[in-house]
């Protein structure tokens, strides 16, 4: 029996380029029950052939239906249910029987501007060193900054933040890519 | 499909190209409502060899595409306007969805200049109809029209059948460009599975042998896929008793041995029983076990083994969990299953589970209000031994015509399972004719329902339909008046209609004929004569003076 536990889940799409083709993935996703967390999508080395990741929250025997039910959608080309390569080890005894599942490497970006200035340097300094971010913009006072990784990753440079003044941020949500495990 | 040489460019309007597509499809009747945006269309249809049938509300245009499709195995077309010819599609559209029924359905669409300016009769067709089909697209550049409407009628007509949509803005039908017709569609995102997994098939079978009470349960994936010869093949081959959904009516002859009952909220009795205890193996063939099906769900098929076959793999498992899933075209794969057989013969009928007290139980059903009326109705009815084809609404009705209905001629009764929407049987049936016009076509309906769609009438009489309307008139909504019975304490509200109608007249003033039948004795000679005048007709049972009158009948008789 699939667990009917509410879990976060990442499902990936291939989806041919077309008008409205967004609508009818985050209709099937809301109509089945299912807050979508993230969802990024763009373009891929095929042309006309687009990629999303989706993180949602629902329980897994509901998951597999709406796997199938986007398959459904005509201009869907391929659906994987993906399994976090660092979360697969806690997540693998109830997913591990289910077809579909692959195991994925997984990261997320995040852009944030944060004030510069004397007093905030050496904790800036600190963060990028630390995280390995890139400076991508400076202006005197602010300071943009890139930072790619895991979730978790990301998480902890927001936590390192709070220490200094951040003036905007984003996150891209996580995108996701299938691996062989042996 | 197209007729056209390949390659070759012909400078023409968008209508004319559709209208030229249309006529190289077959398409011989499209059932419609003309307005500004779809105008273009219907210049076209002018000089082409389609029929059109004018409609009186677009809502029956897409129930007689859906009847039409039902009786003829292939896409019925509808036509509508933009803005509210749209919206008035939406019931019909549903319908056909959860009912899988295939239907193109064509739409005028305001000029592209003037999408997204909330200009006259916008509505945003493409948004509002997305979840109610089985595809739709909005058609914005000329080079894309040849390849949607070759993908339109794939898709209605494939895999699991159903609704698809096209929204054609009026300036795209209106101006010249060269098309070429000879163009198809390519869907790389779509495969239907036809043949089942032989390993799968191989399980199936062997649990079969193995089991000792294995049971077939029949939905209306068979008919739809054309498969009534094969499951009748399997069910002879098996020795397998049958129940089957509401869908699956003409499955099997009612009289036969193997044939059980209707299973779910308004099944009889021992079919439930058989699934939900008895049965140690259930094979279900395309049933998608909705609510509707599983009268208890916590309890269907819970220590049996269950094996389904299925064209749409998202119906595997979605209600109930299944041990042997096989995905596949119900035909092909019970072709597969046969020739198996045929290799490798099983070991069935050792022990026949089925016993007299299954047969003497089989026809017992709940008793109602009045209802033996429209028992005595659907056996005088069954009675006529006429090729017809019989459409329900939805009420009581439905489901007395549905454990009632028995001569095979009027099976499969067509009937709105999964939507459940009351108006569709009147268009239905007349669709149905288009599509049979020897046939005789036969509209059992409640009060209620038939004033949800009764302008459609008009229509039977203007192509001089062989259609019999039978309005079981009880003066209420009855099923609503049932659940307020039996869920809400009696307690009772907007059931009652209380302003009495007469219908008969209601069918004289369409040009029809119309007649009330108060009497028992009545019923088979007005049935009678109804259907063999082979003229739009209505017949209004009164079923509570039918009902008072021979209880009174009965008691003179005792005294």
């Amino acid at each position: 029996m699939k667990s009917k536990i509410e879990g976060r889940h990442v499902i990936a799409l291939e989806v041919e380029d077309k008008p409205g083709v967004l609508t009818r993935i985050s209709a099937l996703f809301s109509r089945r029950g299912f807050n979508v967390e993230s969802l990024t999508v763009g373009h891929t080395h095929q042309p006309g052939v687009s990629r999303f990741t989706i993180v949602v929250v629902g329980a897994e025997a509901e998951l597999e239906q709406v796997r199938k039910q986007t398959q459904k959608l005509i201009n869907v080309l391929k659906t994987f249910h993906v399994l976090d390569q660092e979360e697969a080890s806690d997540l693998e005894l109830t997913q591990g029987g289910a077809k579909n599942v692959q195991h994925a490497v997984m990261r997320e970006l995040a852009l944030v501007k944060v004030h510069y200035d004397k007093e905030s340097a050496r904790q800036i300094n600190h963060i990028v060193e630390r995280f390995s971010a890139r400076m991508l913009h400076w202006s005197g006072e602010d300071l943009v900054l890139e930072f790619s990784g895991t979730e978790a990753k990301v998480d902890a440079v927001f936590e390192e933040l709070k220490q200094v003044t951040v003036l905007e941020s984003v996150r891209t949500g996580k995108v996701a890519m299938s691996i062989e495990t042996k | 499909m197209s007729q056209s040489p390949k390659g070759h460019k012909e400078v023409m309007t968008g209508a004319k190209a559709l209208v030229t597509l249309l006529e190289d499809r077959g398409v011989e009747v499209i059932f419609g409502y003309p307005g500004g945006a779809n105008l273009p269309i219907y210049d076209e249809l002018r000089n082409s060899s389609i029929q059109h049938i004018l409609v009186r509300h677009e809502q029956g245009s897409v129930h007689m595409a859906e009847g039409y499709a039902k009786v003829k195995g292939r896409p019925g077309v509808c036509l509508a306007t933009s803005g509210p010819g749209v919206t008035n599609l939406v019931t019909g559209l549903a319908d056909a969805l959860l009912d899988s029924i295939p239907v193109v359905a064509l739409t005028g669409q305001i000029p592209r200049g003037m999408i997204g300016t909330d200009a006259f009769q916008e509505v945003d067709a493409f948004n509002i109809t997305m979840p109610v089909t089985k595809h739709n697209e909005l058609v914005k550049k000329e080079s894309e029209l040849v390849k949607a409407v070759d993908a339109a009628f794939y898709i209605a007509n494939s895999g699991r059948k159903g609704p698809v949509l096209l929204d054609l803005p009026k300036d795209l039908l209106d101006e010249p460009y060269p098309y070429d017709l000879s163009e198809t569609c390519s869907l790389p995102g779509y495969n239907p599975t036809t043949k089942g997994n032989i390993g799968q098939i191989k399980k199936a079978l062997k649990a079969i042998e193995k089991a000792e009470r294995p049971l077939l349960l029949v939905g209306a994936g068979v008919e739809s896929a054309g498969a009534m010869s094969e499951i009748n093949a399997l069910i002879r081959k098996l020795q397998i008793p049958v129940v089957r959904t509401l869908m699956a009516t003409g499955v099997l002859s009612f009289d036969d041995p193997l044939y059980l009952g209707m299973i779910g909220t308004h099944g009889n009795g021992l079919a439930n029983r058989l699934v939900n205890k008895e049965a140690d193996l259930i094979l279900i063939a395309g049933a998608k076990l909705s609510n509707r099906s599983l009268l208890r769900a916590d309890l269907f098929g819970k220590d049996a083994k269950l094996i389904q076959l299925d064209i749409d793999p998202a119906e595997i498992g979605k209600t109930i969990e299944i041990d042997i899933p096989i995905v596949g075209d119900v035909k092909e794969t019970l072709r597969d299953m046969l020739l198996r057989i045929e290799d490798k013969p099983i070991r069935v009928g050792v022990t026949p589970w089925i016993h007299g007290e299954h047969q003497k139980t089989k026809t017992m059903l709940p008793k109602a209000d009045a209802a033996e009326v429209m028992e005595w109705v659907c056996q005088e009815l069954s009675k006529i031994d006429l090729k017809m084809h019989v459409t329900t609404d939805v009420g009581r009705h439905q489901m007395w015509a549905n454990h009632h209905m028995t001569n095979p001629k009027h099976l499969p009764l067509i009937t709105s399972g999964g939507l459940g929407t009351m108006g569709f049987g009147l268009p239905a049936a007349i669709g149905a004719w288009f599509a049979d016009p020897q046939s005789p076509v036969v509209n059992l309906t409640g009060d209620g329902s038939f004033m949800m769609n009764m302008q459609e009438f008009i229509v039977a009489v203007e192509h001089h339909v062989p259609l019999t309307v039978i309005v079981f008139n009880d003066f209420r909504l009855g099923m609503i008046k049932e659940l307020q019975d039996s869920s809400y304490g009696k307690r009772h509200i907007a059931h009652d209609f209380n302003k009495e109608v007469d219908f008969p007249l209601l069918a004289k003033a369409m040009g029809g004929e119309g007649r009330l039948v108060v009497r028992r004795e009545e019923i088979a000679e007005a049935l009678f004569e109804a259907i063999h005048s082979r003229r739009p007709n209505l017949i209004c049972f009164d079923l509570e003076r039918i009902h008072l009158r021979s209880a009174i009948n009965l008691a003179e008789k005792a005294s």
